[in-house]
Protein backbone atom coordinates (compact mmCIF):
# COMPACT_ATOMS: atom_id res chain seq x y z
CA UNK A 1 0.00 0.00 0.00
CA UNK A 2 1.36 3.42 -0.89
CA UNK A 3 1.89 6.06 1.74
CA UNK A 4 -0.93 8.41 0.60
CA UNK A 5 -3.40 5.48 0.53
CA UNK A 6 -2.43 4.48 4.05
CA UNK A 7 -2.83 8.06 5.22
CA UNK A 8 -6.30 8.23 3.59
CA UNK A 9 -7.23 5.04 5.40
CA UNK A 10 -6.03 6.43 8.75
CA UNK A 11 -8.07 9.52 8.02
CA UNK A 12 -11.21 7.49 7.39
CA UNK A 13 -10.73 5.43 10.57
CA UNK A 14 -10.25 8.56 12.56
CA UNK A 15 -13.44 10.09 11.13
CA UNK A 16 -15.40 6.97 12.07
CA UNK A 17 -13.99 6.95 15.57
CA UNK A 18 -14.84 10.60 16.02
CA UNK A 19 -18.43 9.96 14.88
CA UNK A 20 -18.69 7.01 17.27
CA UNK A 21 -17.45 9.17 20.14
CA UNK A 22 -19.98 11.85 19.23
CA UNK A 23 -22.86 9.34 19.27
CA UNK A 24 -21.78 7.98 22.66
CA UNK A 25 -21.52 11.47 24.12
CA UNK A 26 -24.92 12.36 22.62
CA UNK A 27 -26.63 9.32 24.17
CA UNK A 28 -25.16 10.14 27.61
CA UNK A 29 -26.20 13.76 27.32
CA UNK A 30 -29.70 12.85 26.16
CA UNK A 31 -30.13 10.46 29.09
CA UNK A 32 -29.06 13.16 31.52
CA UNK A 33 -31.41 15.71 29.94
CA UNK A 34 -34.30 13.24 30.12
CA UNK A 35 -33.54 12.62 33.80
CA UNK A 36 -33.53 16.35 34.48
CA UNK A 37 -36.77 16.89 32.57
CA UNK A 38 -38.53 14.05 34.43
CA UNK A 39 -37.34 15.42 37.75
CA UNK A 40 -38.35 18.96 36.87
CA UNK A 41 -41.81 17.82 35.71
CA UNK A 42 -42.28 15.90 38.92
CA UNK A 43 -41.07 18.82 40.98
CA UNK A 44 -43.30 21.17 39.00
CA UNK A 45 -46.43 19.25 39.95
CA UNK A 46 -46.07 21.05 43.22
CA UNK A 47 -46.83 20.09 46.76
CA UNK A 48 -50.47 19.38 47.33
CA UNK A 49 -50.56 17.61 50.67
CA UNK A 50 -50.65 19.40 54.01
CA UNK A 51 -47.20 19.09 55.52
CA UNK A 52 -45.30 18.84 52.26
CA UNK A 53 -46.24 22.41 51.40
CA UNK A 54 -44.18 23.59 54.33
CA UNK A 55 -41.21 21.32 53.64
CA UNK A 56 -38.12 23.22 52.53
CA UNK A 57 -34.57 22.38 51.53
CA UNK A 58 -32.56 25.08 53.29
CA UNK A 59 -31.65 22.80 56.22
CA UNK A 60 -30.60 19.95 53.93
CA UNK A 61 -28.49 22.20 51.67
CA UNK A 62 -26.77 23.80 54.66
CA UNK A 63 -26.17 20.35 56.17
CA UNK A 64 -24.62 19.07 52.95
CA UNK A 65 -22.26 22.06 52.74
CA UNK A 66 -21.27 21.58 56.40
CA UNK A 67 -20.58 17.89 55.72
CA UNK A 68 -18.48 18.71 52.64
CA UNK A 69 -16.32 21.14 54.62
CA UNK A 70 -15.87 18.80 57.60
CA UNK A 71 -15.11 15.81 55.38
CA UNK A 72 -12.50 17.78 53.43
CA UNK A 73 -10.95 19.17 56.62
CA UNK A 74 -10.46 15.63 57.96
CA UNK A 75 -9.79 13.53 54.87
CA UNK A 76 -7.47 15.80 52.86
CA UNK A 77 -4.71 16.46 55.43
CA UNK A 78 -4.80 12.96 56.90
CA UNK A 79 -5.11 11.22 53.52
CA UNK A 80 -2.50 13.24 51.65
CA UNK A 81 -0.13 13.10 54.64
CA UNK A 82 -0.46 9.32 54.85
CA UNK A 83 0.06 8.98 51.10
CA UNK A 84 3.24 11.11 51.21
CA UNK A 85 4.56 9.02 54.10
CA UNK A 86 3.80 5.72 52.38
CA UNK A 87 5.20 6.71 48.97
CA UNK A 88 8.13 8.96 49.88
CA UNK A 89 9.39 7.90 53.30
CA UNK A 90 8.32 4.50 54.58
CA UNK A 91 10.79 1.69 53.84
CA UNK A 92 9.23 -1.06 51.72
CA UNK A 93 9.15 -3.73 54.41
CA UNK A 94 6.67 -6.55 54.88
CA UNK A 95 4.78 -4.34 57.35
CA UNK A 96 4.53 -1.66 54.65
CA UNK A 97 3.02 -4.10 52.18
CA UNK A 98 0.54 -5.27 54.83
CA UNK A 99 -0.47 -1.70 55.72
CA UNK A 100 -0.77 -0.73 52.04
CA UNK A 101 -3.05 -3.66 51.28
CA UNK A 102 -5.22 -2.97 54.36
CA UNK A 103 -5.63 0.66 53.25
CA UNK A 104 -6.45 -0.40 49.70
CA UNK A 105 -9.11 -2.78 51.05
CA UNK A 106 -10.56 -0.09 53.33
CA UNK A 107 -11.14 2.05 50.23
CA UNK A 108 -13.38 -0.74 48.96
CA UNK A 109 -15.44 -1.27 52.13
CA UNK A 110 -19.11 -0.31 51.53
CA UNK A 111 -20.15 3.04 53.08
CA UNK A 112 -22.87 1.30 55.15
CA UNK A 113 -20.16 -0.41 57.21
CA UNK A 114 -18.59 2.97 57.98
CA UNK A 115 -22.04 4.12 59.09
CA UNK A 116 -22.20 1.34 61.68
CA UNK A 117 -18.68 2.15 62.87
CA UNK A 118 -19.56 5.85 63.04
CA UNK A 119 -22.70 5.08 65.06
CA UNK A 120 -20.72 3.06 67.60
CA UNK A 121 -17.69 5.34 67.75
CA UNK A 122 -18.84 8.93 67.28
CA UNK A 123 -22.57 8.97 68.04
CA UNK A 124 -22.49 6.68 71.10
CA UNK A 125 -18.84 6.22 72.09
CA UNK A 126 -17.89 9.90 72.01
CA UNK A 127 -21.43 10.95 72.83
CA UNK A 128 -21.75 13.33 69.89
CA UNK A 129 -25.29 12.19 69.16
CA UNK A 130 -26.72 12.23 65.64
CA UNK A 131 -25.08 15.58 64.88
CA UNK A 132 -23.47 17.18 61.85
CA UNK A 133 -20.09 16.65 63.54
CA UNK A 134 -20.69 12.91 63.95
CA UNK A 135 -21.76 12.74 60.28
CA UNK A 136 -18.72 14.73 59.13
CA UNK A 137 -16.35 12.54 61.14
CA UNK A 138 -17.92 9.39 59.68
CA UNK A 139 -17.73 10.69 56.11
CA UNK A 140 -14.18 11.89 56.82
CA UNK A 141 -13.05 8.45 57.98
CA UNK A 142 -14.79 6.87 55.00
CA UNK A 143 -13.03 9.24 52.61
CA UNK A 144 -9.48 8.95 54.03
CA UNK A 145 -8.64 5.58 52.37
CA UNK A 146 -9.88 6.85 49.01
CA UNK A 147 -7.83 10.04 49.31
CA UNK A 148 -4.80 7.89 50.24
CA UNK A 149 -5.31 5.59 47.25
CA UNK A 150 -5.79 8.46 44.77
CA UNK A 151 -2.91 10.55 46.16
CA UNK A 152 -0.55 7.57 46.18
CA UNK A 153 -1.32 7.00 42.52
CA UNK A 154 -0.51 10.67 41.76
CA UNK A 155 2.78 10.50 43.71
CA UNK A 156 3.78 7.20 42.13
CA UNK A 157 3.38 8.72 38.66
CA UNK A 158 6.12 11.28 39.39
CA UNK A 159 9.23 9.89 37.66
CA UNK A 160 11.97 8.65 40.00
CA UNK A 161 14.54 10.68 38.06
CA UNK A 162 12.95 13.92 39.32
CA UNK A 163 13.64 12.84 42.92
CA UNK A 164 17.18 11.75 42.04
CA UNK A 165 18.01 15.00 40.27
CA UNK A 166 16.69 17.02 43.20
CA UNK A 167 18.49 14.89 45.81
CA UNK A 168 21.76 15.09 43.87
CA UNK A 169 21.63 18.89 44.20
CA UNK A 170 22.03 18.49 47.96
CA UNK A 171 18.38 18.78 48.96
CA UNK A 172 16.94 16.90 51.91
CA UNK A 173 14.13 14.37 51.49
CA UNK A 174 11.57 16.88 52.73
CA UNK A 175 12.84 19.67 50.44
CA UNK A 176 12.56 17.28 47.48
CA UNK A 177 9.04 16.23 48.47
CA UNK A 178 7.79 19.73 49.21
CA UNK A 179 9.41 21.66 46.36
CA UNK A 180 9.39 19.14 43.52
CA UNK A 181 7.39 15.95 44.08
CA UNK A 182 4.26 17.58 45.55
CA UNK A 183 4.34 20.28 42.90
CA UNK A 184 4.64 17.73 40.13
CA UNK A 185 1.84 15.62 41.63
CA UNK A 186 -0.40 18.55 42.69
CA UNK A 187 -2.86 18.29 39.80
CA UNK A 188 -3.33 14.54 40.32
CA UNK A 189 -3.71 14.90 44.10
CA UNK A 190 -6.33 17.65 43.83
CA UNK A 191 -8.19 15.62 41.23
CA UNK A 192 -8.08 12.50 43.41
CA UNK A 193 -9.29 14.42 46.48
CA UNK A 194 -12.14 15.96 44.47
CA UNK A 195 -13.33 12.56 43.24
CA UNK A 196 -13.28 11.13 46.78
CA UNK A 197 -15.04 14.18 48.27
CA UNK A 198 -17.81 14.30 45.70
CA UNK A 199 -18.56 10.64 46.37
CA UNK A 200 -18.70 11.23 50.14
CA UNK A 201 -21.05 14.20 49.81
CA UNK A 202 -23.45 12.13 47.73
CA UNK A 203 -23.55 9.23 50.19
CA UNK A 204 -26.81 8.64 52.10
CA UNK A 205 -26.39 5.18 53.65
CA UNK A 206 -23.83 5.93 56.42
CA UNK A 207 -25.73 9.05 57.51
CA UNK A 208 -29.05 7.19 57.66
CA UNK A 209 -27.48 4.64 59.99
CA UNK A 210 -26.05 7.33 62.24
CA UNK A 211 -29.54 8.80 62.40
CA UNK A 212 -30.02 11.70 60.06
CA UNK A 213 -33.08 13.81 60.87
CA UNK A 214 -35.79 13.78 58.21
CA UNK A 215 -37.63 16.64 59.86
CA UNK A 216 -35.81 19.74 61.02
CA UNK A 217 -37.28 23.14 61.76
CA UNK A 218 -34.09 25.15 61.35
CA UNK A 219 -30.96 25.11 59.20
CA UNK A 220 -27.81 23.87 60.97
CA UNK A 221 -25.52 26.73 61.94
CA UNK A 222 -22.91 24.74 63.86
CA UNK A 223 -21.50 21.19 63.71
CA UNK A 224 -23.37 20.25 66.89
CA UNK A 225 -26.78 20.77 65.27
CA UNK A 226 -28.87 17.74 64.20
CA UNK A 227 -27.54 15.87 61.19
CA UNK A 228 -29.33 16.52 57.91
CA UNK A 229 -28.22 16.42 54.28
CA UNK A 230 -29.70 16.38 50.81
CA UNK A 231 -29.26 12.65 50.07
CA UNK A 232 -30.83 11.61 53.39
CA UNK A 233 -33.65 14.15 52.92
CA UNK A 234 -34.39 12.71 49.48
CA UNK A 235 -34.43 9.22 50.95
CA UNK A 236 -36.79 10.28 53.76
CA UNK A 237 -39.20 11.99 51.38
CA UNK A 238 -39.38 9.10 48.91
CA UNK A 239 -40.36 6.85 51.83
CA UNK A 240 -43.45 8.99 52.69
CA UNK A 241 -46.84 7.86 51.37
CA UNK A 242 -48.46 11.31 50.90
CA UNK A 243 -48.84 12.58 47.33
CA UNK A 244 -46.71 15.73 47.62
CA UNK A 245 -43.51 14.07 48.76
CA UNK A 246 -42.39 12.33 45.52
CA UNK A 247 -42.45 15.79 43.94
CA UNK A 248 -40.40 17.16 46.80
CA UNK A 249 -37.90 14.31 46.45
CA UNK A 250 -37.56 15.03 42.73
CA UNK A 251 -37.01 18.71 43.42
CA UNK A 252 -34.43 17.86 46.07
CA UNK A 253 -32.64 15.58 43.58
CA UNK A 254 -32.31 18.46 41.14
CA UNK A 255 -30.98 20.60 43.99
CA UNK A 256 -28.52 17.87 44.98
CA UNK A 257 -27.18 17.68 41.43
CA UNK A 258 -26.89 21.45 41.44
CA UNK A 259 -25.01 21.50 44.76
CA UNK A 260 -22.71 18.72 43.57
CA UNK A 261 -22.05 20.67 40.38
CA UNK A 262 -21.28 23.73 42.50
CA UNK A 263 -18.79 21.80 44.67
CA UNK A 264 -17.31 20.29 41.53
CA UNK A 265 -16.91 23.76 40.05
CA UNK A 266 -15.07 25.04 43.14
CA UNK A 267 -12.73 22.02 43.03
CA UNK A 268 -12.23 22.45 39.28
CA UNK A 269 -11.24 26.07 39.86
CA UNK A 270 -8.68 25.01 42.49
CA UNK A 271 -7.32 22.45 40.05
CA UNK A 272 -7.15 24.97 37.21
CA UNK A 273 -5.26 27.51 39.30
CA UNK A 274 -2.87 24.80 40.52
CA UNK A 275 -2.23 23.76 36.94
CA UNK A 276 -1.36 27.33 36.02
CA UNK A 277 0.88 27.76 39.03
CA UNK A 278 2.90 24.76 37.95
CA UNK A 279 3.77 26.29 34.61
CA UNK B 1 53.78 13.70 28.13
CA UNK B 2 52.24 16.05 30.67
CA UNK B 3 52.03 15.33 34.37
CA UNK B 4 48.34 14.66 33.90
CA UNK B 5 49.03 11.71 31.64
CA UNK B 6 51.27 9.83 34.00
CA UNK B 7 48.45 7.94 35.61
CA UNK B 8 46.92 7.42 38.96
CA UNK B 9 49.48 5.15 40.64
CA UNK B 10 52.27 7.72 40.48
CA UNK B 11 50.02 10.71 40.98
CA UNK B 12 48.43 9.06 44.01
CA UNK B 13 51.80 8.79 45.67
CA UNK B 14 52.35 12.53 45.86
CA UNK B 15 48.89 13.76 46.80
CA UNK B 16 45.76 12.43 48.43
CA UNK B 17 43.32 11.54 45.63
CA UNK B 18 40.11 13.57 45.71
CA UNK B 19 38.07 10.40 45.43
CA UNK B 20 38.99 6.81 46.04
CA UNK B 21 37.18 3.51 46.30
CA UNK B 22 38.57 0.44 48.02
CA UNK B 23 37.07 -2.99 47.56
CA UNK B 24 33.75 -1.44 46.56
CA UNK B 25 30.92 -3.93 46.08
CA UNK B 26 27.39 -2.69 45.42
CA UNK B 27 24.29 -4.88 45.35
CA UNK B 28 20.69 -4.12 44.44
CA UNK B 29 18.72 -6.88 46.09
CA UNK B 30 20.07 -10.13 44.66
CA UNK B 31 21.87 -8.46 41.77
CA UNK B 32 25.52 -7.48 42.17
CA UNK B 33 26.26 -4.32 40.18
CA UNK B 34 29.89 -3.76 41.23
CA UNK B 35 32.37 -6.31 42.56
CA UNK B 36 35.50 -5.36 44.49
CA UNK B 37 36.27 -2.15 42.63
CA UNK B 38 39.31 -0.15 43.75
CA UNK B 39 40.05 3.12 41.97
CA UNK B 40 41.65 6.48 42.72
CA UNK B 41 40.62 9.78 41.12
CA UNK B 42 43.46 12.32 41.37
CA UNK B 43 42.48 15.96 41.82
CA UNK B 44 42.24 17.97 38.63
CA UNK B 45 42.09 14.96 36.32
CA UNK B 46 39.34 13.99 33.94
CA UNK B 47 38.49 10.31 34.23
CA UNK B 48 36.27 8.37 31.88
CA UNK B 49 34.50 5.14 32.72
CA UNK B 50 33.84 2.94 29.71
CA UNK B 51 32.38 -0.51 29.29
CA UNK B 52 29.44 -2.39 27.82
CA UNK B 53 25.83 -1.60 28.84
CA UNK B 54 25.06 -2.92 32.31
CA UNK B 55 28.72 -3.07 33.32
CA UNK B 56 28.17 -0.82 36.37
CA UNK B 57 29.33 2.57 35.01
CA UNK B 58 26.37 4.50 36.39
CA UNK B 59 26.48 2.60 39.70
CA UNK B 60 30.14 3.54 40.15
CA UNK B 61 29.34 7.22 39.47
CA UNK B 62 26.39 7.13 41.85
CA UNK B 63 28.41 5.57 44.64
CA UNK B 64 30.77 8.59 44.56
CA UNK B 65 28.00 10.93 45.76
CA UNK B 66 25.99 8.48 47.83
CA UNK B 67 23.12 8.29 45.37
CA UNK B 68 22.90 4.49 45.46
CA UNK B 69 21.59 4.48 49.00
CA UNK B 70 18.36 6.17 47.91
CA UNK B 71 17.50 3.08 45.85
CA UNK B 72 15.48 0.63 47.98
CA UNK B 73 17.26 -2.69 48.47
CA UNK B 74 20.76 -1.39 47.73
CA UNK B 75 23.68 -2.43 49.90
CA UNK B 76 27.36 -1.64 49.82
CA UNK B 77 30.65 -3.03 51.07
CA UNK B 78 34.07 -1.40 50.89
CA UNK B 79 35.23 2.14 51.53
CA UNK B 80 34.92 5.33 49.52
CA UNK B 81 37.01 8.31 50.54
CA UNK B 82 36.53 11.94 49.59
CA UNK B 83 39.72 13.94 50.15
CA UNK B 84 40.84 11.25 52.56
CA UNK B 85 37.64 11.21 54.64
CA UNK B 86 35.28 8.25 54.71
CA UNK B 87 32.24 9.20 52.63
CA UNK B 88 29.94 7.15 54.85
CA UNK B 89 31.19 8.26 58.27
CA UNK B 90 28.57 9.66 60.64
CA UNK B 91 30.03 13.16 60.35
CA UNK B 92 29.34 13.24 56.59
CA UNK B 93 25.98 14.78 55.70
CA UNK B 94 24.76 13.13 52.48
CA UNK B 95 23.26 16.43 51.28
CA UNK B 96 26.62 18.17 51.76
CA UNK B 97 28.40 15.29 49.99
CA UNK B 98 26.09 15.72 46.99
CA UNK B 99 26.71 19.46 46.85
CA UNK B 100 30.50 18.99 46.87
CA UNK B 101 30.39 16.05 44.45
CA UNK B 102 27.81 17.16 41.89
CA UNK B 103 26.19 14.77 39.47
CA UNK B 104 24.54 15.29 36.10
CA UNK B 105 22.29 12.32 35.30
CA UNK B 106 21.74 10.78 31.92
CA UNK B 107 18.00 11.12 32.53
CA UNK B 108 18.14 14.79 33.50
CA UNK B 109 14.67 15.56 34.82
CA UNK B 110 13.57 19.17 34.53
CA UNK B 111 11.93 20.77 37.53
CA UNK B 112 8.62 22.49 36.87
CA UNK B 113 8.97 26.23 36.29
CA UNK B 114 11.58 28.45 34.69
CA UNK B 115 15.30 27.97 34.13
CA UNK B 116 15.86 30.24 37.13
CA UNK B 117 13.60 28.04 39.29
CA UNK B 118 15.69 25.07 38.22
CA UNK B 119 18.96 26.72 39.25
CA UNK B 120 17.59 28.28 42.42
CA UNK B 121 16.32 24.97 43.83
CA UNK B 122 19.72 23.61 44.84
CA UNK B 123 20.87 27.02 46.08
CA UNK B 124 17.79 27.53 48.25
CA UNK B 125 18.08 23.95 49.53
CA UNK B 126 21.47 24.77 51.03
CA UNK B 127 20.06 27.97 52.56
CA UNK B 128 21.70 30.38 50.12
CA UNK B 129 20.41 33.88 50.82
CA UNK B 130 22.83 35.83 48.64
CA UNK B 131 22.41 36.99 45.06
CA UNK B 132 20.63 34.00 43.49
CA UNK B 133 20.41 35.76 40.12
CA UNK B 134 24.14 36.49 40.10
CA UNK B 135 25.04 32.88 40.94
CA UNK B 136 22.58 31.58 38.34
CA UNK B 137 24.02 33.91 35.70
CA UNK B 138 27.59 32.78 36.39
CA UNK B 139 26.57 29.12 36.21
CA UNK B 140 24.61 29.59 32.98
CA UNK B 141 27.57 31.44 31.45
CA UNK B 142 29.89 28.61 32.43
CA UNK B 143 27.49 26.14 30.80
CA UNK B 144 27.20 28.25 27.64
CA UNK B 145 23.54 29.17 28.08
CA UNK B 146 23.91 32.92 28.45
CA UNK B 147 24.41 33.82 24.77
CA UNK B 148 20.95 35.39 24.56
CA UNK B 149 21.23 37.24 27.83
CA UNK B 150 19.04 37.35 30.91
CA UNK B 151 15.97 36.21 28.95
CA UNK B 152 17.00 32.62 29.52
CA UNK B 153 16.26 32.92 33.26
CA UNK B 154 12.55 33.37 32.67
CA UNK B 155 12.29 30.73 29.93
CA UNK B 156 10.23 27.71 30.87
CA UNK B 157 12.58 24.73 31.28
CA UNK B 158 10.17 22.63 29.21
CA UNK B 159 10.64 24.96 26.22
CA UNK B 160 14.40 24.33 25.96
CA UNK B 161 15.91 22.14 23.24
CA UNK B 162 17.57 18.84 24.18
CA UNK B 163 21.01 20.49 24.05
CA UNK B 164 19.89 23.45 26.16
CA UNK B 165 18.32 21.08 28.68
CA UNK B 166 21.59 19.22 29.04
CA UNK B 167 23.44 22.51 29.48
CA UNK B 168 20.89 23.69 32.05
CA UNK B 169 21.33 20.49 34.08
CA UNK B 170 25.09 21.02 34.02
CA UNK B 171 24.55 24.66 35.10
CA UNK B 172 22.26 23.47 37.94
CA UNK B 173 25.16 21.44 39.30
CA UNK B 174 27.83 24.09 38.62
CA UNK B 175 25.81 26.70 40.53
CA UNK B 176 26.68 24.83 43.74
CA UNK B 177 30.42 25.13 43.01
CA UNK B 178 31.22 21.43 43.47
CA UNK B 179 34.74 20.04 43.90
CA UNK B 180 34.04 17.13 41.60
CA UNK B 181 31.68 16.83 38.65
CA UNK B 182 30.17 13.42 37.87
CA UNK B 183 28.55 13.24 34.44
CA UNK B 184 26.63 10.21 33.21
CA UNK B 185 26.59 9.89 29.43
CA UNK B 186 27.23 13.60 28.70
CA UNK B 187 25.98 13.50 25.11
CA UNK B 188 23.46 10.66 24.90
CA UNK B 189 20.15 11.50 23.16
CA UNK B 190 21.78 14.50 21.41
CA UNK B 191 22.23 14.81 17.66
CA UNK B 192 25.86 14.70 16.47
CA UNK B 193 26.26 18.48 16.13
CA UNK B 194 24.81 19.17 19.59
CA UNK B 195 26.81 16.27 21.03
CA UNK B 196 30.06 17.75 19.78
CA UNK B 197 29.17 21.18 21.21
CA UNK B 198 28.35 19.69 24.65
CA UNK B 199 31.58 17.72 24.42
CA UNK B 200 33.44 21.00 23.91
CA UNK B 201 31.75 22.32 27.03
CA UNK B 202 32.99 19.34 29.07
CA UNK B 203 36.42 19.90 27.57
CA UNK B 204 36.36 23.53 28.71
CA UNK B 205 35.26 22.53 32.23
CA UNK B 206 38.29 20.22 32.55
CA UNK B 207 40.45 23.17 33.55
CA UNK B 208 38.30 24.04 36.57
CA UNK B 209 36.95 20.75 37.84
CA UNK B 210 37.87 17.18 38.56
CA UNK B 211 35.50 15.34 36.21
CA UNK B 212 34.44 11.71 36.21
CA UNK B 213 32.17 10.72 33.35
CA UNK B 214 30.65 7.50 32.07
CA UNK B 215 30.21 6.96 28.37
CA UNK B 216 29.23 4.23 25.90
CA UNK B 217 31.21 6.04 23.23
CA UNK B 218 34.85 5.13 23.82
CA UNK B 219 36.05 7.55 21.15
CA UNK B 220 34.61 10.28 23.38
CA UNK B 221 36.58 8.87 26.30
CA UNK B 222 39.66 9.12 24.11
CA UNK B 223 38.98 12.74 23.24
CA UNK B 224 38.11 13.98 26.73
CA UNK B 225 39.84 12.01 29.45
CA UNK B 226 43.29 11.79 31.03
CA UNK B 227 42.57 8.45 32.63
CA UNK B 228 40.22 5.69 31.53
CA UNK B 229 38.65 2.91 33.55
CA UNK B 230 37.29 -0.15 31.78
CA UNK B 231 34.41 -1.83 33.61
CA UNK B 232 33.13 -5.24 32.59
CA UNK B 233 30.29 -7.06 34.41
CA UNK B 234 30.82 -4.94 37.50
CA UNK B 235 34.58 -5.50 37.71
CA UNK B 236 37.27 -2.93 37.04
CA UNK B 237 39.42 -4.78 34.51
CA UNK B 238 41.78 -1.98 33.59
CA UNK B 239 42.55 1.57 34.69
CA UNK B 240 45.29 3.85 33.49
CA UNK B 241 46.29 6.74 31.24
CA UNK B 242 43.81 6.96 28.37
CA UNK B 243 46.51 6.83 25.68
CA UNK B 244 48.12 3.70 27.08
CA UNK B 245 44.80 1.95 27.59
CA UNK B 246 43.68 2.69 24.06
CA UNK B 247 46.95 1.88 22.27
CA UNK B 248 48.29 -0.91 24.42
CA UNK B 249 45.61 -2.47 26.60
CA UNK B 250 46.87 -5.06 29.07
CA UNK B 251 43.62 -6.99 29.41
CA UNK B 252 42.45 -8.88 26.32
CA UNK B 253 38.80 -8.04 27.12
CA UNK B 254 39.63 -4.33 27.04
CA UNK B 255 41.12 -4.81 23.62
CA UNK B 256 38.08 -6.81 22.46
CA UNK B 257 35.77 -4.06 23.70
CA UNK B 258 37.74 -1.25 22.08
CA UNK B 259 37.97 -3.06 18.77
CA UNK B 260 34.31 -4.12 18.79
CA UNK B 261 34.97 -7.84 19.12
CA UNK B 262 33.54 -8.35 22.61
CA UNK B 263 31.07 -11.24 22.63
Amino acid sequence: MSAPARSRETHRVRRWLRALGGVAAGITLAALCMLAVVMLLNAGRGPDAGISAHSGLLAAVAGTLWLAILTAAIAVPVGVGAAVYLEEYAPRTRAWRFLASVLANLAGVPPVVYGIAGLALFVRGMGLGPSILAGGLTLGVLTVPRVIANSRRALASVPESLRWNALALGATRWQVVREQVLRAAAAGIVKGCSAALVRAVGAAAPLLIIGAASFTTFAPVSPSDPLTSLPTQIFAWTARPQAGFPALAAGASVTLLFVMALIGLVLWDIRRRHGEARR
Amino acid sequence: MSARDEGTRTAGAEAVPVLSAEGLTVRFGERTALTDVSIEIPRGYTVSIIGPAGSGKTTLLRSFNRMNEVIPGSSQAGTIRFAGRNLHSAAMDPAEVRRRIGMVFEDAALFPGSVFDNLAFGLRARGEEGDLHGIAEAALQAAGLWSEGAEILETRAGDLSAEERRRMCIARTLALKPDVLLVDEPTSTLDPAAASRVESLIHALRDDYTIVFATCDHTQAGRLSDLTAYLDSGRLLEYGPTQTLFTNPRNPRTEFYLTGRLQ
